[in-house]
């Protein structure tokens, strides 16, 4: 029987994949990526906890809409920016982007 | 009638539109043509030719951005119109603030010329 | 529901659309009318805060408080707003045919930073993040054709949506344990005597970890420098007053209002990152020669002196954050204003750009020690004030240590303040001319002087409405 604790898991492991994701790729196309697999994990989360934990409230359902939503927005800037800093130096590579120390 | 039973006919009926339509085609169209130009994947349009890992204008990226911004704000119409008759005409003004709000961003994003294909 | 009392966030969010609206009616170039908009705007919204100050109203179940804490932190971030606009008008020359949008952005930060402020919900208080933290990825990345904003804003972009998924990995936990999003059902649920439950726990330490890359706590600082050192100088004045304030809003909010039970829990926590971060922010800041990333490590550590208050969780540190955040307002946004008219001129953000300012713009120079040993607490400047009250929190709570690393801490930061003071004043002067300083940013600076000696010198009325506006556990 499928549970609360499998739909934990799996965000939790998505989670966790987009923390390395962010981590280990340089490309700041994958990056992106790698935070959209994060806060889809974290939606996953919501919508589980919501129908297994919290019923009736529709709670975690509206907390998933609104992470959907900002996140979409997020990436619209982010991948705007992307555009921006690659007209200028020819890549998406976050190594390249040197001129500020980390 | 259960909702199995519902389902079954509404396999049946998406399964019989396409067939239908592919029938009545196959009826009517004249004597098909053969030629080279047929086989290709895309009858219409430009041939592609070289690699197809090649850079894109940056057009259609912006197209994209506008596109998913827009796109992904709908979400919020949706829960919306389910619960429409119970969330009144409050809500209902809330929307139309919410429209005019990304009708905004649209109007911006055509005067910035982000709409423009050149 | 009084939804007057909802104006000023409305208003706020009209006003950058109209102002939106307005520079794209006038292109190319957008009307100069554009910024006396912004400008009245904002001060009206701020008259209307203060005049309904003592009305508190609760909206939608809970979900959205308005109450002294909300009205205390509105009105720092209108006055934050408004004196970096005022600051701003010729360093906003660069932006170009993008000046409509600069304000509209910083009318949304302060929108997102008002509904942060006012949350009583999980779900309010991350929209409000969020709108102010995409407001300032566009706002650290909006000089083009410098690569080092372009860079600042991706950087900025990466680790904070990084930071925010963290963040919100932690509230589903808290979500999952107390089966609600609203603070005041959060604290009922999870006020139980027994050990808080597991998953709790990290949930709270993930969103310990949020909130510390928002206020730029050391471990989670390394952001900070970088973005603050490319973004264009009045963003970064900004980022580094209300979007810290406006992050410590939301982390009381979340802690006292939410996870007071919890106390036990993250109080040790956040003692040990205040340390840290005091620590490191003023060391590191003691290596630095360009002004602009020296006030970034400054501004690190300011935010380890905030979470002293935060770690004390007594009503004297308590009121000591709301105190010492306004105070820090005044003196950060005169030292960045003086920094932003020395870049005008002479082009540069480095130690050597301050050298022979005292000879050439006395009266900068003037506000930019006082603003400058304001930050560093010397008597009887504002900051000193400010420090008594969350140092004397802590030695109450019993964190006598940390008060003693943060005035040990604070007499090496005077060095580093100094340096700055030396180049203006004894600095060899390459040039003479006098700097021009347009009247609006006159304004500005002579706010933040008059603030920071008034509230040095006589602290009894923001002390007691931070009193009266302080959120207890």
């Amino acid at each position: 029987m499928i549970g609360i604790s499998h739909y934990l898991l799996v965000a939790t492991a998505l989670f966790a994949i987009g923390a390395f994701g962010v981590v280990a790729k340089r490309n700041a196309i994958a990056i992106l990526m790698s935070i959209e697999l994060m806060l889809n994990a974290v939606n996953i989360n919501f919508v589980a906890i919501d129908r297994y934990l919290a019923p009736g409230g529709a709670l975690g359902q509206l907390f998933a809409v609104f992470v959907i939503a900002v996140a979409a927005a997020e990436v619209s800037v982010g991948l705007a920016l992307v555009i921006s800093i690659y007209r200028q130096r020819r890549s998406v590579n976050l190594d390249d982007f040197n001129l500020l120390k980390w | 009638m259960s909702d199995q039973a519902t389902i079954g006919i509404f396999l049946l009926l998406t399964l019989a539109f396409p067939a239908g339509a592919m029938a009545a085609a196959w009826l009517f169209r004249p004597a098909p043509i053969q030629s080279a130009e047929k086989r290709t994947p895309y009858e219409c349009g430009v041939d592609t030719r070289g690699p197809s890992w090649m850079r894109f204008r940056v057009n259609y990226f912006l197209y994209a951005l506008v596109f998913l911004a827009f796109d992904v704000e709908t979400i919020f119409l949706y829960p919306w119109a389910v619960r429409f008759q119970a969330l009144g005409l409050f809500a209902f003004v809330e929307m139309l603030v919410f429209i005019a709000i990304l009708a905004l961003g649209l109007w911006y994003a055509w005067k910035e010329g982000a709409l423009q294909w050149y | 529901m009084p939804y007057g009392l909802l104006a000023p966030e409305i208003a706020v969010t009209s006003l950058g659309l109209v102002v939106l609206g307005v520079g794209l009616l006038s292109r190319p170039r957008p009307h100069p009318a554009v910024r006396v908009l912004a400008v009245s705007g904002l001060a009206l919204v701020l008259c209307w805060v203060a005049l309904t100050f003592t009305r508190q109203a609760s909206f939608f179940g809970g979900v959205y408080q308005v109450d002294s804490f909300a009205s205390f932190f509105r009105l720092l971030f209108l006055s934050a707003a408004l004196l970096v606009l005022l600051m701003s008008g010729r360093y906003a020359a660069r932006f170009g045919p993008r000046l409509a949008e600069w304000y509209a952005f910083l009318l949304f930060a302060t929108a997102g930073m008002m509904v942060m402020a006012g949350s009583g919900d999980l779900i309010a208080l991350y929209v409000g993040l969020e709108l102010m933290t995409v407001s300032f990825y566009v706002l650290s990345g909006y000089l083009l054709a410098d690569a080092r904003s372009a860079e600042a804003g991706l950087k900025y972009l990466v680790l904070g949506a990084l930071s925010s998924a963290v963040m919100l990995f932690g509230m589903s936990l808290v979500f999952a344990t107390a089966r609600s999003t609203v603070f005041t059902a959060i604290a009922a649920a999870v006020a139980a005597p027994a050990p808080s439950p597991p998953a709790l726990l990290a949930g709270i330490a993930l969103l310990a970890a949020g909130f510390a890359f928002k206020v730029a706590a050391v471990p989670f600082h390394m952001w900070a420098p970088d973005i603050y050192q490319g973004a264009p100088t009045p963003v970064t004045a900004y980022l580094a007053v209300a979007s810290k304030a406006a992050a410590f809003a939301a982390l009381l909010r979340v802690f006292l209002a939410a996870l007071p039970g919890q106390l036990p829990d993250w109080q040790p926590v956040v003692a040990l990152l205040a340390a840290v971060t005091i620590v490191a922010g003023n060391l590191i800041a003691l290596a630095q020669t360009d002004v602009k990333r020296l006030l970034a490590y400054s501004s690190i550590a300011q935010a380890g002196y905030l979470l002293v208050g935060l770690s004390a969780a007594n009503p004297y540190g308590l009121r000591g954050v709301l105190f010492y955040a306004m105070l820090y307002v005044f003196a950060n946004v005169g030292a960045f204003a003086v920094l932003t008219l020395v870049e005008v001129d002479t082009g540069g953000t480095g130690l050597d750009s301050f050298n022979g300012l005292g000879q050439r713009a006395p009266m900068l120079a003037m506000v930019m020690t006082v603003c400058l040993l304001s930050l560093a607490g010397i008597p009887p400047l504002a900051g000193f004030a400010g420090k008594f009250y969350l140092f004397a929190g802590a030695v109450q709570a019993g964190y006598l240590w940390l008060a003693f690393v943060g005035l040990l801490m604070s007499m090496v930061s005077v060095y580093y303040y100094l340096s700055v003071a030396k180049a203006m004043y004894i600095g060899p002067a390459e040039r003479t001319a006098p700097v021009t300083v347009p009247s609006p940013a006159r304004l500005c600076l002579w706010v933040c002087l008059a603030a920071t000696l008034a509230i040095g010198i006589y602290p009894g009325p923001l002390s007691a409405l931070a009193q009266v506006s302080a959120l207890l556990p």
